[in-house]
C-alpha cells in the first residue's frame, strides 16, 4: 500500500487542525496549527532543566523466563514525557512542556518523524527499545535552566511549583495555562517570519506587576510581555534515519524518497503553491534568488546544492530556514534530482 | 477420517456455523473517516445519543450513529491526546479523555462543534516514558471517577527524567511501576481529590461500574496473573501483580515485593484478593474493558444484567454472569459472540442511547498483530439457542436454556475443574485437574436443567461442556462450555 504523504483530504471537517493521518509526518500549518500529543524527543535539553521531573536510573536486566535479574543493566533514553508539540508548518515547531510549565525547545523547517513510534502503516509497530519521535529540521532555541522571562523581578523558574492548568484554542492556536508562585499565567506562541530563526510569544499574568525578558527593570513594563525570541541554527534533524536500500539512481527511487522524506509537504509538483517553491517547471528554468540581481539557471548542481544546504539560495518569495539540510548518500541524491529533472520535463 | 467428530468439534468451539445468534443479532462494519487510522482508544455516548471515538494517534471524532454503517457523518471535534484509552462524556459537547499524562476535559464553549478548552483534571500519577502506560476512566456513577492506571512493560524502557517520583524497585520485573500508581486503580472524587483505591493490577486495560455502582474490570495474563481474570474491585484490595505495591503507604519502602512474593507464595496468597471470575487464557486471551447488557431487555432478554468482557487479543467478546453466594460475588463465562464476522483488537465497548446496539471499538497497534476499527452489534428480536444462566447449587450447577430443551444423558455433559496459582511465571497452567463425573441430571421445568456431582470445592474453576444439542427448530446451541469459578456453596 502507498502512502502519500501530507495531502488534506479531511478539508470538509471542521475544526482547529487537521486529523492526523497514516503519515508518519505529520504537519499542520499557520492557519491551522498541530497540536500534537505524544513523546517528545530530547535535543539536548540541560539536566537543570528538568527541575520538577524525576531522575531515572539504571536497571537490572530482568529474565521474565527465570524471574530474576541477570548481567547488564537497562539504561533510561532521553525524551520528554508529557510534552505538547505544536506545528504551524515549516515555520514554526515548539515544544511546550506541562511538567515544567515552560517552552522547552523551537525548531523550524518541519516537525517530527514518528516513524519510531508508529512504525510502517501496513504493521503498525514501534521500534522496540528506542521508539521515541525523531525531530524533522533546524532546532534553534533550547531553555535554559532559569528562564530568562522574570516576574516581578524574579526567574519564572524560581516562582514555585508549576501547575499546568490546559489551554484554550484561540482562532486555531493553543494559548496554555499554567500557574506558579501564587500567579496564573497565559502563553501564546506565534511563529515570526520577520527574521529567520524566530519566534514571537506573549506571556500575561493578572496578578503580576511586571513580567519583563530578562532581569532588568525596564520602563514601563507590565503584567503582559510580548517577546520575540531569535535563535541560531543549533542542531538539524531530518527524522529517523532510514535505509532506503536504493542501489541504482532512478527516478522511480527519487520519487520514493522525494513521498518518504516528506518533501511533498511543502514542494508541489503540479504548480499550486507551497510552503517551498514548486517543481513543475523548476529544472531547466530559472529561479529569481533573494538578495541577488539575476536570476540563476536552476540545473543539476543547483538543485544538489538545494538540497544539500537549502539556506545557500533562498528562491524568492519564500522564507530562510524553512528546509532543513537532507545529508543523504549519493544515489539518493542522484536520484531526487533525477525525479526532479523528470517532473520539470513532465515526464 | 471421522467427519462427523470434527464437525462437532468445530461446532462447539467457534460458533462458525449459520445460527440463531447472526439471526438475533447483527453485526456492521462502522466506517470511520477516510485516512485516518482507525485505532479505537476509546468510545462513549452523551446524553443526546451522539457517538465519540478517540483514535489511540490525537484525535477524537463525533457522529450521530445512523443505520447505515457506511454513512456516519464524522466531525472533528478534538484533538491533542496521547494515546488517549479511554473517554466519559459528562456533557454533550464535553468529554473526559485519559490519556497517557493526564485526565483532560475538552469542551466546545461556543458551540461550533469543535472542542476549544483543554483542562487538566487530573495529574496525579507518573508517566516514565514506557509505551505501555495507558489509562482507562470510568464515572463511579456519583459525581466522581475511577481511573485505572497502566503499568510499564520490559518490551520498552523509561525516560532519563520521568513524570512524577521514580522507583527504582518499581522499576524492576517485566510489567513495572516505576512511577506513581502504575498498576493501581485510583478514585478522583467529585471535589478532585485522587485517592489510591486498589492495587496489583497487571495490565488492566478497561475499567467498568454498574448501575448498582460495583465496580469491575479484568487484567491481561502474564506475570502473576495466570490466567484471564474478571475482578470485583473492593477499596484496599490486592489483585495479584505485586510490582505496584511500592506505591502502596503499608508497603515497607525498600522491600522488593517481586523477589518477597517470588519466595513466598503463601504471603502472596493470604494477601492476594482471588479473582471473581476466571477464564481459561485460551478461550479469553486479554480481557479489555466490561459492560453490562442493559437490564431493560433493549439487547434481549436472555443475557440482560450480564456482562460482556471483549478481547482484545481474540474475535470474541466473553459473556460472564455473576451471582452473590453467601455474600460473594462468584459467575460463569461464556460467550457472547466467537468469530461470525467479529474482528480481533476488541477493546471497547458502549451501548447505545436505546441500548440495542451494541458499539466495539477495536486496537492493537503496538501491541500485536494489527486489527482495528469500529463494529456494531445490533438487536434484531428473537433469541439464540443458548444457556442464558449457570448457577451454583449445593451440589453442582443449574443451567437455564434459553428455549426448550430435550432429553440430555448424565455421561453427555462433561465436567472437570483446575486451580489456578499466579506465581512470576508468564501465565500458569492450569494445576490439580480433576473430572467430575455427574451422579445425577435432573430436568426441571422444560427450559432448565441440574447437574449433580459429589466434592463441588470453593477455590476451583469448573468448566460444563454440554453436547451438540438441537433446539425444537433445529438451532445448534450457541454454546456448550462454561466456567464457573467457586468460592462460596449454597447450603440448598
Amino acid at each position: 500500500m502507498k502512502f502519500v504523504a501530507l495531502i488534506f483530504p479531511m478539508a470538509s471537517l471542521l475544526a482547529s487542525a487537521e486529523p492526523i493521518t497514516y503519515d508518519n509526518l505529520p504537519l499542520g500549518s499557520e492557519k491551522k496549527p498541530l497540536v500534537f500529543r505524544t513523546y517528545m524527543p530530547d535535543p539536548g535539553l540541560e539536566k537543570g532543566y528538568f527541575a520538577n521531573h524525576s531522575e531515572a536510573a539504571d536497571s537490572p536486566v530482568y529474565n521474565p523466563g527465570k524471574g530474576m535479574d541477570e548481567k547488564g543493566h537497562y539504561k533510561p533514553v532521553k525524551g520528554l514525557p508529557a510534552a505538547i508539540g505544536v506545528n504551524h508548518g515549516p515555520a514554526l515547531s515548539y515544544v511546550f512542556d506541562t511538567v515544567e510549565c515552560r517552552i522547552a525547545y523551537a525548531w523550524q523547517g518541519g516537525f517530527l518523524d514518528m516513524y519510531p513510534y508508529w512504525g510502517d502503516p501496513s504493521r503498525g509497530n514501534r521500534l522496540s527499545n528506542n521508539y521515541i519521535p525523531h525531530l524533522v529540521g533546524t532546532v534553534f532555541h533550547i531553555a535554559s535552566p532559569t528562564s530568562e522571562i522574570h516576574v516581578d523581578g524574579k526567574p519564572l523558574t524560581e516562582l514555585g511549583e508549576p501547575r499546568y492548568i490546559g489551554y484554550d484554542m484561540k482562532k486555531g492556536n493553543p494559548v496554555f495555562r499554567f500557574s506558579r508562585g501564587g500567579h496564573e499565567f497565559a502563553l501564546e506562541v506565534l511563529p515570526d517570519n520577520t527574521a529567520p530563526l524566530s519566534y514571537t510569544f506573549t506571556i500575561s499574568s493578572g496578578s503580576a506587576k511586571t513580567i519583563t525578558y530578562g532581569a532588568a527593570e525596564k520602563e514601563g513594563a507590565g503584567n503582559t510581555l510580548r517577546q520575540k525570541v531569535t535563535g541560531t541554527a543549533i542542531k538539524n534533524f531530518q527524522g529517523f534515519p532510514r535505509d532506503s536500500k536504493i542501489t541504482e539512481a532512478t527516478i522511480a527511487n527519487g520519487q520514493l524518497l522525494f513521498d518518504s522524506l516528506g518533501c511533498s509537504a511543502c514542494h508541489s509538483l503540479d504548480g499550486s503553491v507551497g510552503h517551498g517553491p514548486t517543481l513543475a517547471g523548476l529544472h531547466g528554468g530559472t529561479r529569481l534568488i533573494e538578495g541577488a540581481a539575476e536570476p540563476v539557471k536552476a540545473d543539476d548542481a543547483y538543485i544538489l546544492e538545494s538540497i544539500k544546504q537549502p539556506g545557500a539560495k533562498i528562491a524568492k518569495g519564500f522564507p530562510p530556514n524553512y528546509m532543513p539540510p537532507y545529508a543523504l548518500k549519493d544515489l539518493e541524491y542522484e536520484s531526487l534530482v533525477l525525479f526532479i529533472r523528470s517532473v520539470a520535463k513532465g515526464e | 477420517m471421522k467427519p462427523h467428530f470434527s464437525l462437532l468439534f468445530l461446532a462447539c468451539l467457534s460458533t462458525l456455523h449459520a445460527d440463531g445468534f447472526a439471526d438475533a443479532y447483527k453485526l456492521d462494519d462502522i466506517k470511520l473517516p477516510k485516512d485516518v487510522p482507525p485505532e479505537v482508544g476509546a468510545l462513549a455516548f452523551d446524553s443526546k445519543g451522539d457517538l465519540y471515538v478517540v483514535l489511540r494517534r490525537n484525535d477524537v471524532f463525533r457522529a450521530t450513529p445512523v443505520e447505515d454503517p457506511e454513512a456516519f457523518q464524522w466531525k472533528h471535534f478534538a484533538s491533542g491526546f496521547h494515546n488517549g484509552c479511554g473517554i466519559e462524556v459528562p456533557e454533550p459537547g464535553r468529554i473526559l479523555v485519559s490519556q497517557m499524562a493526564e485526565l483532560t476535559s475538552a469542551a466546545d464553549t461556543d458551540g461550533d462543534g469543535v472542542a476549544d478548552e483543554y483542562r487538566n483534571v487530573a495529574d496525579g500519577w507518573g508517566l516514565s516514558g514506557n509505551y505501555h502506560e495507558t489509562n482507562d476512566i470510568v464515572s463511579d456513577g456519583n459525581g466522581g471517577y475511577f481511573l485505572a492506571i497502566g503499568t510499564a512493560s520490559h518490551n520498552g524502557p523509561v525516560l532519563e527524567h520521568t513524570k512524577g517520583e521514580y522507583s527504582k524497585i518499581g522499576r524492576r520485573g517485566r510489567n513495572f511501576s516505576a512511577v506513581k500508581h502504575r498498576g493501581w486503580i485510583l478514585h478522583l472524587g467529585k471535589d478532585g481529590k485522587l485517592t489510591p483505591w486498589a492495587s496489583g493490577f497487571r495490565m488492566h486495560n478497561g475499567i467498568y461500574t454498574d448501575p448498582d455502582g460495583e465496580t469491575w474490570c479484568s487484567d491481561n495474563q502474564g506475570d502473576w496473573i495466570a490466567t484471564t481474570p474478571f475482578h470485583h474491585i473492593g477499596k484496599g484490595n490486592f489483585y495479584g501483580h505485586p510490582s505496584s505495591l511500592v506505591w502502596d503507604k503499608d508497603w515497607p519502602k525498600d522491600k522488593d515485593p517481586l523477589l518477597t512474593y517470588r519466595n513466598d507464595l503463601a504471603a502472596y496468597n493470604a494477601h492476594r484478593a482471588a479473582p471473581t471470575v476466571l477464564i481459561p487464557h485460551s478461550f479469553c486471551s486479554s480481557g479489555a474493558k466490561p459492560i453490562m447488557v442493559p437490564r431493560n431487555g433493549s439487547f434481549g432478554e436472555a443475557y440482560a444484567g450480564q456482562y460482556l468482557l471483549p478481547d482484545n487479543n481474540g474475535k470474541r467478546i466473553c459473556r460472564i454472569m455473576i451471582e452473590k453466594v453467601n455474600g460473594t460475588y462468584q459467575g460463569m463465562a461464556t460467550y457472547l459472540r466467537n468469530e461470525g464476522g467479529l474482528r480481533s483488537g476488541n477493546n471497547r465497548l458502549a451501548f447505545s442511547l436505546d441500548g440495542k446496539s451494541l458499539y466495539i471499538g477495536q486496537t492493537v497497534r503496538g501491541w500485536g498483530m494489527l486489527s482495528e476499527g469500529l463494529q456494531r452489534i445490533t438487536y434484531q428480536g428473537g433469541t439464540p439457542f443458548d444457556v442464558a444462566t449457570v448457577n451454583i447449587t449445593a451440589t453442582g450447577f443449574r443451567l437455564s436454556f434459553t428455549e426448550d430443551v430435550s432429553e440430555m444423558k448424565a455421561d453427555e455433559v462433561d465436567v472437570a475443574s483446575v486451580i489456578y496459582q499466579s506465581r512470576w511465571t508468564y501465565g500458569s497452567e492450569p494445576e490439580d485437574k480433576k473430572e467430575h463425573p455427574l451422579t445425577e441430571l435432573k430436568k426441571s421445568g422444560t427450559r432448565t436443567i441440574e447437574i449433580s456431582f459429589p466434592g463441588l470445592t470453593p477455590g476451583r474453576m469448573y468448566e460444563i461442556k454440554l453436547p451438540e444439542i438441537k433446539s425444537k427448530d433445529g438451532d445448534k446451541i450457541h454454546n456448550c462450555r462454561f466456567f464457573y469459578t467457586v468460592h462460596q456453596i449454597p447450603a440448598k
